[in-house]
């Protein structure tokens, strides 16, 4: 299935995806992890493990950091 | 880790918008906190002298939702939506966005370098190690990593 990805603040982009993708495979397939981008519907982010019934969405990278150097698990 | 090049773009803050970065860094100790800022984003690669510099005219504070707001910070996907929308729609552009290091260090952190997504916007940092210092390093994407800005503050005096 096409998708376009409306990227907020960062233009569009067309994904090519396999039937029965999730939301964590169209966030890859425009170019991001899963855990640094989001998928919004209605302003809110859907699971990454749903499947993708839309023809177009929008992905909110998502901002997040911290002074420790060190890459643990974070909320 | 971020390379110490030749400043390549500045930005450029209003008096307000600056001090208010520093404000909610200082209310928000020792916990880290978080925003947006609005304005005029500068397009460094234009050939436009004047479209290399960004200007903040608005700090917009957001909520950190980090579950260790001493040392990470995060912006609610939900919030950030809502303020980046806000932004849009008075006219501004989102120039990037502002945290702090309420015990330093006066840089991003790898953390910092390793959660980066908004390519060619800027990350500034307030560090409350000392004297306040605000910083600002433009994200150039996974490669390239962070350039460092010049940070400046336009006055509002008059004669100044």
């Amino acid at each position: 299935m096409d998708v376009t990805v409306d990227v907020v603040g960062g233009g569009e982009r067309e994904c090519v995806l396999e039937d029965g993708a999730t939301y964590a495979d169209l966030i890859r397939a425009a170019g991001f992890h899963p855990q640094e981008a989001s998928v919004l519907v209605d302003g809110s982010p859907v699971p990454g493990d749903r499947p993708v019934d839309a023809d177009r969405v929008r992905l909110l990278r998502l901002i997040q950091g911290g002074s420790n150097d060190h890459l643990e698990a974070e909320g | 880790m971020y390379r110490s090049r030749v400043f390549s773009t500045v930005l450029e803050f209003t008096r307000a918008a600056y001090d208010a970065v520093v404000d909610h860094a200082r209310r928000g100790e020792p916990r880290e906190v978080c925003g947006v800022l609005a304005g005029m984003r500068g397009a460094p690669d234009s050939e436009d002298a004047d479209r290399a510099e960004s200007l903040v005219t608005e700090a917009l504070p957001t909520e950190n939702v980090a579950e260790r707001p001493e040392t990470r910070y995060r912006i609610d996907p939900e919030e950030l939506f809502a303020v980046v929308e806000s932004i849009e729609g008075d006219g501004l552009e989102v120039v990037g966005f502002y945290h702090s290091h309420p015990a330093g260090p006066p840089r991003p952190s790898e953390t910092d370098v390793a959660r980066a997504t908004w390519t060619d916007h800027s990350y500034a940092i307030c560090a409350l190690d000392g004297h306040p210092f605000v910083g600002s390093w433009r994200w150039r994407g996974t490669d390239e990593g962070f350039d460092r800005e010049v940070v400046a503050v336009r006055s509002e005096r008059s004669d100044a």
